[in-house]
């Protein structure tokens, strides 16, 4: 399977632990995040994270449909980057 | 409910437990619990006390299986909350509802690495299907509600409760709430029109179809429903080991188990069907074995209420995220009657053709698979049985007639060993009426034996059969299939160690199998005996199946025996082993 970087955004509540949980359901898995970024949206109870994962398409949407099942997760979503 | 106007948080612990309808609740004391405890006393559920952590979370996950209830579990900080991680591991994988509240140090002193001081919030997190780490009393009653709520919602599965000691011992007047709502988690899913439409002409058009039931027909109660599709169309059915009861093994439809260790008749049926309706299965690699090769003739058609599960190992033909009863119930007026005698007689057939091979039981030697179907003739339908990990458990899988759901209680996809024993006592707790046997190793009895004291202190009529074989019976397989029988780390018995696993001479000149469990089963209380003549076998075993009390029964057995048929891992239905 071809490995390609993609981008993963997700918004998430805004509490102690959601990051820790994110982070650690991608690495668990044994992938590695290249860039991390975080902050509150407009509304403050909701913040959006947007990481950079290289890894092939299958394994980067088995992600994105584990982190839509976590308690804490609105929305997640994934693209290829650079574009 | 009792509504104080203020009470401690611990109080309010018990008073929510109460009120998110608990009616049994494991555990273990320790400082950081103490004031949960304090209150125990005078809760309106019973307390089981457990000797281990361990103990008590595999007992809260049998109360569980059992009834399809939530089990509940408390333990104190530190090494309480580790020792139930092994426990929420076995649970999360095979979708098991538990809340477990664990006590942590005071929230002052989280991160001074205080006394009996663990981060269970980061130990479980992967463990877990969420966890909360409290910050104040007042949170403690909306807590525990959506602690249940998201146990028993979506695809099941435990969530843990970290309390820290000063909420609990704070003041607070949070009531529990009427409904949960959760803002981000709404895992409800419904199969749409054009899926259902989809699916009856996939199985009005099949010509060679199979039903492929796993754990989530048992935890979404549509055996019922199952049974009707199978019946109506007529299509053989295959289970998953965590399937096993979905489908009723006595019915001429039944292919009983597929899989590693499955009948020959299920996996060439899956191998040459046209169509796979796959019903709660997440298609482990011990059913699927080369992925390239499963059910190469097939179209498939998944059903799970966990999107994440569809596609993620198999393509399906159609994928559809929903509640299997609710899916089935939504087809099935739009299911054709249909006779195939032709496919259901040949892949029937298979189970007479190539049942799994073994010798019979010789003079003085006992074979397992015996045991097992002694063990089944003696309960008549009436048991409930949990079991360990290894051999025992694809022997009782393969052995026994499976025939109701949520009366095999076994670890699937953890596997984990010391299950048997504690899963066993939360089942005799969760059902009183029917007769709870737990099937186990040597090897899995010696994890958690301290519990069995739980069974006899509480008169729980406990069947416990210990298959003794003198080693770690599935790792020796596997050694000698595929590792020269080199018997590295696997043989128990003091002969027939390797050079440097050496051993007191004393203790080897002895030559017999330690732990005695019959001594020990008696020193924990228990009636106990030891059966070592396949001509005594059955009144052996009658007799514990009949008793009123905890009860241990050591079955000596043949050392050598394999679990076969066998699809070595990998591998594909062409290569099943029958045996050796």
């Amino acid at each position: 399977m071809k490995s390609q970087t993609y981008r993963v955004s997700c918004y998430v509540e805004n509490k102690p632990g959601v990051l820790a949980r994110i982070v650690g359901l991608v690495s668990g898995r044994g992938y590695n995040i290249q860039t991390l970024e975080v902050g509150p949206t407009e509304d403050g109870s909701v913040s959006r994270m947007k990481m950079e994962i290289p890894g092939s398409e299958p394994a980067i949407e088995q992600i994105v449909l584990q982190l839509r099942n976590q308690v804490n997760v609105m929305e997640a979503s994934f693209r290829k980057a650079g574009r | 409910m009792a509504k104080k106007e203020t009470r401690s948080g611990a109080e309010a612990v018990v008073e929510s437990l109460e009120a998110a309808g608990v009616e049994a609740v494991f555990g273990y004391p320790g400082g950081a619990v103490l004031d949960i405890f304090d209150f125990l006393t005078g809760a309106k559920f019973p307390f089981v006390l457990g000797r281990h952590e361990q103990g008590c979370i595999h007992m809260a996950d049998g109360y569980a299986r059992a009834t399809g209830k939530p089990g509940t579990c408390i333990v104190t900080s530190g090494p309480g909350a580790t020792n139930i991680v092994t426990g929420l591991a076995t649970a999360n994988i095979d979708g098991i509802p538990l809340v477990a509240i664990t006590g942590q140090v005071s929230l002052p002193l989280i991160g001074t690495d205080a006394f009996q001081e663990a981060d269970t919030t980061g130990l479980t997190r992967s463990v877990s299907k969420h966890n909360f780490l409290v910050h104040s009393a007042d949170e403690i009653p909306e807590t525990i509600a959506e602690a249940y709520y998201i146990a028993t919602h979506g695809k099941p599965g435990p969530v843990v409760i970290d309390i820290p000691k000063n909420c609990q011992q704070a003041m607070t007047s949070a009531q529990y709430p009427e409904r949960v709502s959760l803002r981000a988690y709404h895992p409800e899913s419904w199969a749409t029109a054009p899926e259902i439409a989809r699916l009856a002409k996939l199985v009005n058009e099949a010509e060679r179809p199979v039903i492929y039931a796993g754990g989530g027909v048992i935890a979404s109660e549509a055996a019922k429903e199952v049974a009707a599709l199978a019946h109506r169309a007529d299509i053989p059915v295959a289970t998953t080991l965590m399937g096993l009861g979905a489908f009723d093994e006595n019915d001429p439809l039944s292919l009983r188990m597929a899989g590693m260790h499955g009948t020959p008749a299920a996996n060439m049926a899956i191998n040459e069907a046209d169509l796979v309706i796959a019903l709660g299965v997440r298609f482990s690699d011990r059913v699927t074995g080369r992925l390239s090769k499963y059910a190469p003739a097939a179209k498939i058609v998944h059903i799970d209420c966990d999107r994440a599960s569809i596609g993620k190992n198999v393509r399906a033909a159609l994928g559809i995220t929903a509640d299997v009863k609710d899916a089935l119930t939504a087809v099935a007026s739009r299911i054709k009657a249909a006779k195939r005698p032709e496919w259901t007689a040949r892949v029937r057939g298979r189970l007479e053709e190539k049942p799994a091979s073994w010798k019979r039981s010789r003079p003085g030697v006992i074979m397992p698979q015996e045991a097992i179907e002694a063990i089944g003739r003696a309960a008549k339908g009436r048991a409930i049985v949990a079991t360990d990990v290894g051999q025992h458990q694809m022997w009782a899988a393969q052995f026994l007639r499976h025939a109701k759901p949520r009366r095999f209680l076994t670890s699937g996809g953890m596997g984990t060993m010391g299950f048997g024993i504690p899963a066993a006592i939360g089942a005799a707790v969760a059902r009183p009426d029917l007769k709870p046997v737990a099937i186990v190793g040597d090897g899995g009895a010696q994890m958690t034996f301290e519990e069995v004291v739980v069974a006899v202190e509480r008169s729980l009529p406990v069947a416990f059969f210990v298959i003794n074989n003198g080693c770690l019976g599935m790792v020796r397989q596997w050694q000698e299939l595929f590792y020269r029988k080199n018997y590295s780390g696997s043989i128990l018995t003091p002969g027939g160690r390797a050079a440097n696993e050496k051993i007191d001479a004393e203790c080897v000149k002895n030559g017999r199998y330690l732990p005695d469990f019959v001594q020990l089963a008696k020193a924990h209380g228990a009636a106990a005996w030891r059966v070592t003549d396949p001509a005594k076998l059955d009144a052996a075993v009658a007799r514990a199946i009949r008793s009123k009390k905890t009860t241990l029964v050591e079955i000596v057995v043949d050392p050598g025996a394999n679990v076969y048929p066998m699809i070595p891992a990998g591998r594909t239905v062409a290569d099943t082993v029958y045996g050796n």
